[in-house]
């Protein structure tokens, strides 16, 4: 038999991937709260649209695990539906020859393990677990839950003092957060089914620009309480809560151990990020309120002892941050030009600027703090600057814009890289880092591993080497709280509170291990509200804005404005701001994305905020 | 502002903000809706009420999209039609359509609007999981498979009941209502309040009554709520002569709610079987016997006569009925004055708030809440809330005041328990029982050291400041509290929150008035309001939440010993002069015999012969062993009520009256708000209308009195009342929201707000209030303070409430609260038996631990026969008002072991007789 060969123009196929893309931007916008098990359902119904036909545990089979889920999804499959689907799907796994079908057995029998609790929900009690239930996307992926589409309109109508009052209403420092904010709230952005997510983080850059928030009156403090609370830690998460504590009418004294507030903010964040005068508007702010006592170059407990504090606060926070640099132990990782990425980005934070001219550096890690601190050292005139990291670039932490804009100003990345041993000179000075080339291997924990390649090692040349491969919460001298002997974090309930000692709660990184600011500050304010429920009272948190009707929604697909920087060559020479804003037509056109899902969506119902 | 639109072609002008379905509605133009409730629901989901705007992409929700100038809106285009058509189809297809057996069927939306748009079937296939009902709950049901899932009864629970267990649960991709009507309703929050029910458009979440007829075949009587003082209104349902359920009317103060009472517990009881139906006499067997009116009415003529002519007019006394109307209680005091002819007519204001219409006519010249109940639940910074429980006492003000909190008022409350709302209090003084005017001291302490008086109001509106002054100095925080058991700090911090408030009322109830000195603490309300000006304007004033229906009526109507209607003074010549002439006869000029005072008085044989008209004294006044001596010391007693009380059961005439839903009348609510009562059921038996009786006994003991209709009743109240003398049925039938007296002429609009400009009293003024110790306090012997209440489910004794089963089946036994700390010393666990003994007597009951009460004290409900509190209460009285002391006598527990005969008895729950 003879078939003509003929050009294909694979027109159908293509037409498929086209769509496919409109697809997966809907998967991936998959709002908070749906059920799993109909998320799972609907993998199921994908997977099975792919089967080609031939084998029959593929083709007929998971056409049955189908049916069989979707009785349980429904609630009215009893266990053994459940314990029948999945043998279907060891079997399934077990004798299908091609992905199509093993992979998708194995997904599901997987997922039946994730989400044991939600199917034993569905049997036994016919109805999903209290948490299912869509919520807002931005608001409460957002930790400290910002009331975003509303201060979004407020944007809008040009009422910014408005805006930023609204933002204070869950977060007291709206302009540290307009610059620095890792924003999860665009990460499921309702807009990203059309487009692409709404510029959140650019409007909010835009509003306290606008008008700087020292300038927007906080609310008005309810009357004093006469109580007295203790912070122990002036970073994000320790001033909010005394914020918020403040607004209530406590007394808040906060003890800092540095000469000025504002924590990683601002002896961690460099600079030409977070410019320090502009953390300093929203700390005037927060300090405006009256309520709250500052006291630094003050450390808990060496200058006061936690006794004093015991015995004369009513309630106490830590808020100690994770500010101890670690460092990679190999030979030589105590050698002279050896630092914590995290001490020298502190010593930068307070002015000591390290003059790196003539010097080759070399930064190990790949978080935010290995391109704060690699970018710092092109800015302290390092001859040459590189980042050596064990995984690749994609396996980075870092934000992707960080990596960028580290590239553009002439940071090496050095991937696939594993550090070995810190070369030094007789002096025990740096002379290089020998690293051990990697190869990128099989998946452990959802994340693909590296293993040694099989080459030697390597000394890649330099004088100074800063280590960034996390930091430690220095909770030694509060031993006795409630800390973790092997995780040195404070055991806390989700209320904040410590487990056993009933007056004292901590919150931040102290708690969670080194994260983002905004989780930080979203643990303050579920702090301060229950430091208050602990006193007794259940005082409001007033300060209400007449916000603007909501608007229709613009279904008109319009490409999402992105902030830019200011160019590499000019902007690496200085720690002045590196990102310009948004200019007043592009915010208002970000401002009209809003698909207003708090009024056209569940934001409504009972439960669908956060 | 206002915009200009068009809606079908119809230009129209409406104010900024209106949305485009309010702006249609305005001018009678019909868009439907399912999901929609006005300020409630507006989330647009059913999309009934879509519209096509011009120059929009697409179809519009008009409820909540706000009519913007220049629109130009088609509210019935073929899109539209073709859309709305298309969502009945889509919702009909899960509803089970099985509208023969539901009990929404007709007057269901979705049924009405299926009809208007020519569905009859759905032409999808249904889709959705099945879901099981929920039917435990006594009073209330859900059918997911009725259910559109419009949110409306999730909503109401949420922003109106204020109680917030409805919630929204899935099931896969379904959403279902999570109704808490389940196996575990008891167990739940749930207030049974319907309010939900009430919101649902369709027949899935529904009041059991529905099933009891059908909408169209029933007759509707709008009346007044006859369990709190809120003065509900509503509707009674009426099917063939019977009541069988009540719909909420928007009355000023129930704006459409109801409580679980006022629902569900307001009508079993007149149709009871338990009613009484022809006079009873009791024999010299003890027996009763079925009399005719005639010889009852001549007995009790002939025995009151006799005991007048042998020992005079004031050895005979009347106790009037507060749950009773205006009209029947102006003619008792009436007979009591003009037939037997004493002062010795009481009600049982004497026992629940005599302390607050002495105390604030004392000082303000007027006994009443100064504000209504919208006004201090609207738009107010602050509420103080003093020894009131709203959420069970007066539930309806208390979904009010859960809706202020919500909206960001502040809440203080000052109790001793920790009631429901001091979860959401900003501050909660959790003080001791009995120490309130050292409270309200040292508030007023803070106030004045903190220069946060309103000098200018004292100086122009007031006198005997600097008395108090001096007084108060004397009561610094730290004193305070030690006194009250509290922190200083939250005495400090409820001083500056009231003080510099700029709208902050003070909310109360009995918690501040039964006391033996209760009027102090009444006065004590006033000095703080007075202090820093919060009198005689919006959101302010002293407002006691009066307790039963018609409790403020029956002051308002004179059923007091010193009183005349309209609180005229008897030592008034003028005054006295007026009655006279109006009344046609010499009246006594002696004040009369307080109620709490009349037992004492019997005992010493000094009063023989007691008319009670609807009141149940045995159990509801304290020291019940004192009461039954003194009733039975009593020569003639006479009881007209409904049901064979405890206290009638001791009477020699018993007279079958009538109930609210019988007859027309008034009820003055709380507010001072007269609203009427409507007749709406007419019942088999020899029932007499209560004014009927009065009239007939007076004619009998001598006075001529003509029959008079409750609305010429009123007509003479009008006469003699300067303060009632613009009101009348005729005019109430046309206004909606009632009169507030003072109303004082035909077109007077009455009187929201009392003390503008100018007190009633003239200036008002300051009581010099100390502090002293509650009568008895706890002991060796006596460790524990009792104090006594009112849960949510049930009012007083009970003899309305306890006619409804699912009220019982909630609540049905007495209990005590015991803290957990004391429990655990005395071995005692949550549900076990305990026996309570005061000085007076003891009972045993249930204990239920936990930390509603703080240590050493405890707290028992009144309604329960097994168990009832008042026989271990103390009747020592106020000196002012002779309220008795139902707050605080101190008592002793013993845990009941659980012994080998507890079976035989634990079938029926053990009666305190058989223990003791």
């Amino acid at each position: 038999m003879y078939y003509q060969p003929t050009v294909s123009r694979n027109e159908m196929n293509e037409k498929t991937m086209r769509f496919l893309e409109r697809f997966v931007k809907r998967v991936k916008g998959n709002p908070p709260g749906v059920c799993p098990i109909s998320v799972q359902l609907s993998f199921l119904q994908s997977a099975r649209s792919q089967t080609c036909g031939k084998c029959v545990p593929c083709r007929d089979g998971l056409a049955q695990v189908e049916s069989m889920m979707r009785n349980i999804l429904d609630g009215k499959a009893g266990m053994s539906t459940l314990n029948d689907m999945v043998e279907l799907c060891h079997i399934i796994e077990d004798t299908a020859d091609c992905a199509i079908g093993y992979e998708a057995a194995r997904i599901v029998l997987e997922s039946v393990d994730l989400f044991k609790d939600e199917y034993l929900s569905h049997i036994n009690h016919h109805i999903c677990l209290p948490e299912v239930g869509q919520k807002i996307p931005c608001v409460s992926y957002c930790p400290a839950h910002v009331d975003i589409p509303n201060y979004i309109a407020l944007i809008g109508e040009h009422r910014y003092a408005d805006a930023i009052n609204c933002i204070r209403l869950d977060n007291p420092f709206p302009t540290a957060c307009a610059f620095i904010c890792e924003h999860p709230c665009e990460e499921k952005c309702r807009r990203d089914i059309l487009d692409s997510p709404v510029n959140i983080r650019g409007l909010k850059k835009f509003a306290v620009d606008q008008i700087s928030a020292d300038q927007v009156k906080v609310p008005e403090c309810n009357v004093t309480t006469g109580k007295k609370i203790a912070v122990i830690g002036g970073g994000p998460s320790g001033l909010t809560t005394a914020y918020y504590l403040s607004l209530m009418g406590h007394k808040v004294v906060v003890f800092e151990e540095k000469e000025k507030l504002g924590g990683m903010l601002r002896y961690g964040i460099p600079n030409y990020r977070l410019p320090k005068d502009r953390l300093d508007q929203d700390i005037s702010a927060i300090l405006s309120t009256g309520n709250i006592e500052v006291r630094c170059n003050v450390s808990v407990p060496d200058d006061v002892m936690m006794e004093e504090i015991d015995r004369e606060y009513d309630a106490v926070y830590f808020s100690i941050g994770a500010q101890h640099g670690r460092k990679v132990e190999v030979p030589g990782a105590h050698a002279d030009g050896v630092y914590s990425a995290v001490d020298v980005l502190n010593e930068i934070g307070c002015g000591n600027i390290p003059d790196y001219t003539g010097k080759r550096v070399v930064v190990v890690g790949g978080g935010n703090v290995a391109m704060d601190a690699s970018r710092s050292a092109i800015r302290c005139n390092a001859d040459e600057v590189t980042v050596i990291y064990r995984r690749r670039q994609v396996d980075m932490t870092a934000l992707p814009s960080e990596i960028q804009g580290a590239i553009e100003e002439g940071v090496e990345l050095l991937t696939l890289n594993a550090p070995r041993a810190v070369e030094v000179d007789e002096d025990n000075k740096v002379i290089g880092f020998r690293m051990q080339p990697q190869i990128i291997s099989a998946y452990r924990a959802g994340k693909p591993t590296v293993t040694d390649a099989k080459e030697d090692t390597r000394v890649h040349p330099c004088d100074i080497i800063l280590m960034a491969v996390g930091q430690e919460i220095y909770s030694e001298p509060f031993a006795e709280y409630d800390v973790n002997p092997k995780r040195k974090s404070f055991d806390t309930e989700p209320t904040t509170r410590l487990k056993t000692h009933k007056k004292y709660f901590a919150g931040g990184d102290c708690v969670f291990g080194p994260s983002t600011v905004i989780k930080a500050i979203g643990a303050g304010k579920v702090a301060a509200i229950n430091i208050d429920d602990y006193l007794g009272y259940h005082h409001k948190i007033l300060g209400s804005i007449d916000y603007p009707v909501p608007k229709e929604n613009d279904r008109t697909h319009i490409g999402r404005v992105h902030l830019t920087d200011r160019s590499a060559r000019e902007r690496k020479h200085s720690f002045d701001p590196v990102e310009n804003g948004m200019s007043y037509d592009e915010a208002m056109q970000e401002c009209r994305k809003c698909l207003r899902c708090d009024h056209y969506g569940c934001g409504v119902v009972e439960g669908g905020r956060v | 502002m206002s915009v200009n639109i068009t809606i079908d072609g119809t230009l129209i002008k409406v104010d900024e903000g209106t949305t485009i379905l309010e702006a249609a509605r305005l001018h009678d133009i019909n868009i439907p809706t399912l999901c929609y409730l006005k300020e409630v629901n507006e989330i647009g989901a059913c999309k009934m009420c879509v519209v096509e705007v011009e120059g929009m992409d697409h179809l519009t929700t008009s409820c909540n999209t706000i009519a913007r100038d220049g629109m130009v809106i088609h509210t019935a285009s073929d899109r539209v039609i073709k859309s709305r058509k298309q969502m009945l189809n889509l919702l009909l297809a899960n509803h089970d359509v099985r509208c023969f057996s539901c009990a929404k069927s007709g007057s269901c939306s979705l049924q009405d609007l299926s009809n208007e748009y020519g569905i009859t079937e759905s032409i999808y296939e249904g889709n959705e999981a099945k879901i099981p009902a929920k039917t435990e709950n006594p009073f209330l049901t859900y059918y997911p498979e009725l259910c559109i899932n419009c949110q409306r009864c999730v909503s109401t629970c949420h922003k109106v009941a204020g109680n917030g267990v409805l919630h929204n649960a899935k099931i896969g991709t379904r959403t279902l209502i999570d109704a808490p009507f389940g196996p575990d309703w008891k167990e739940t929050e749930c207030e049974s309040c319907g309010n939900c029910a009430q919101a649902c458009p369709t027949g899935a979440l529904i009041a059991k009554n529905k099933k009891k007829y059908q909408p169209g075949r029933t007759e509707k009587v709008l009346t007044t709520c006859p369990h709190c003082a809120t003065g509900c209104q509503y509707y009674l349902i009426v099917k063939d002569n019977v009541i069988v359920d009540v719909e909420p009317a928007n009355g000023p103060s129930n704006k459409g709610m109801l409580c679980v009472k006022g629902r569900f517990g307001s009508f079993n009881f007149v149709h009871s079987p338990e009613r009484m139906k022809y006079p009873l006499i009791k024999g010299s067997d003890g027996e009763f016997r079925q009399a005719s009116w005639e010889e009852a009415m001549e007995l009790i003529a002939s025995k009151f006569m006799d005991i007048k002519s042998e020992y005079g007019p004031d050895a005979l006394a009347g106790f009037a009925c507060s749950r009773s109307t205006n009209e029947d209680i102006y003619m008792f005091q009436k007979m009591v004055r003009c037939a037997f002819g004493t002062n010795n007519v009481d009600n049982c204001a004497r026992v629940c708030h005599s302390a607050s219409v002495h105390g604030l006519a004392m000082t303000l010249g007027s006994g009443a809440m100064t504000n209504p109940i919208e006004d201090i639940t609207g738009d107010v910074d602050v509420i103080m809330l003093v020894g009131s429980n709203p959420e069970e006492a007066h539930p309806v003000v208390g979904m009010q005041i859960r809706q202020a909190v919500a909206r960001g008022t502040r809440l203080i409350v000052v109790d001793p328990r920790d009631i429901g709302l001091s979860k959401q209090a900003d501050i909660h003084l959790k003080l001791k029982p009995g120490t309130n005017v050292a409270f309200a001291n040292g508030m007023m302490n803070v106030i004045i050291n903190e220069g946060l008086v309103d000098e200018e109001f004292i100086r122009t509106r007031t006198e005997g400041y600097e008395e108090l002054k001096e007084i108060v100095m004397e009561y610094t925080p730290e004193k305070v509290a030690e006194i009250c058991h509290i922190d200083p700090d939250h005495l400090r911090e409820a001083a500056l929150m009231y003080a510099k408030a700029d709208k902050a009322p003070i909310i109360y109830c009995l918690g501040v008035t039964e006391h033996s000195t209760g009027t102090e603490g009444v006065m004590s309300m006033s000095n703080l309001a007075m202090m820093v000006g919060k009198l005689g304007r919006s959101g302010c004033g002293v407002n006691p939440l009066r307790g039963q229906n018609n409790v403020q009526g029956a002051c308002d109507m004179g059923a007091m010993p010193g009183h005349f209607p309209g609180y005229q003074k008897i030592t008034d010549e003028a005054v006295m002069e007026k009655f006279e002439k109006a009344w046609g006869t010499t009246l006594n000029k002696k004040p009369g015999t307080y109620a709490t005072d009349v037992f004492g008085a019997a005992i010493k044989k000094d009063i023989r012969g007691l008319f009670i008209f609807g009141e149940d004294p045995i159990v509801t006044d304290a020291d019940q062993h004192h009461v039954r001596k003194a009733l039975d010391s009593l020569d003639f007693l006479v009881v007209d009520d409904l049901f064979m009380t405890e206290t009638a059961r001791l009477a020699d005439v018993v007279l079958p009256g009538i109930s609210y839903a019988e007859k027309e009348g008034t009820f003055s609510n709380t507010e001072r708000r007269v609203q009427r009562v409507r007749k709406a059921v007419t019942l088999d038996g020899e029932m007499r209308a209560d004014t009927v009786i009065f009239t007939d006994l007076m004619n009998r003991m001598g006075y001529k009195q003509p029959r008079l209709h409750p609305d010429e009743i009123m007509d003479e109240i009008a006469s003699v009342t300067p303060s009632f003398a613009g009101i009348s049925h005729s005019r109430l039938d046309r206004m909606k929201d009632g009169l507030q007296w003072p109303c004082t002429d035909k077109k007077h609009p009455g009187t929201p707000i009392m003390h503008v400009g100018r007190f009633t009293r003239g200036l008002g003024w300051f009581y010099p209030a100390r502090y002293i110790e509650s009568a008895e306090l706890p002991d060796d012997e006596y460790p524990f303070i009792l104090m006594t209440g009112r849960i949510l489910y049930h009012y007083n004794t009970r003899a309305m409430t306890g006619k409804t089963p699912g009220l019982m089946e909630r609540e049905g036994h007495s209990f005590i609260e015991v803290n957990i700390a004391d429990a655990v010393r005395l071995g005692i666990e949550n549900g076990d038996l305990v026996r309570v003994i005061s000085r007076r007597g003891s009972l045993t009951t249930t204990a239920r631990v936990g930390d509603k009460v703080s240590e050493c004290e405890t707290w028992m409900p009144f309604h329960f026969p097994d168990g009832n509190a008042n026989v271990l209460t103390n009747a020592a009285l106020d000196k002012y008002a002779r309220i008795p002391e139902y707050k605080v006598c101190a008592v002793r527990l013993q845990k009941i072991e659980h012994t080998d005969n507890y079976d035989e008895w634990s079938d029926e729950w053990p009666s305190p007789d058989n223990l003791q």
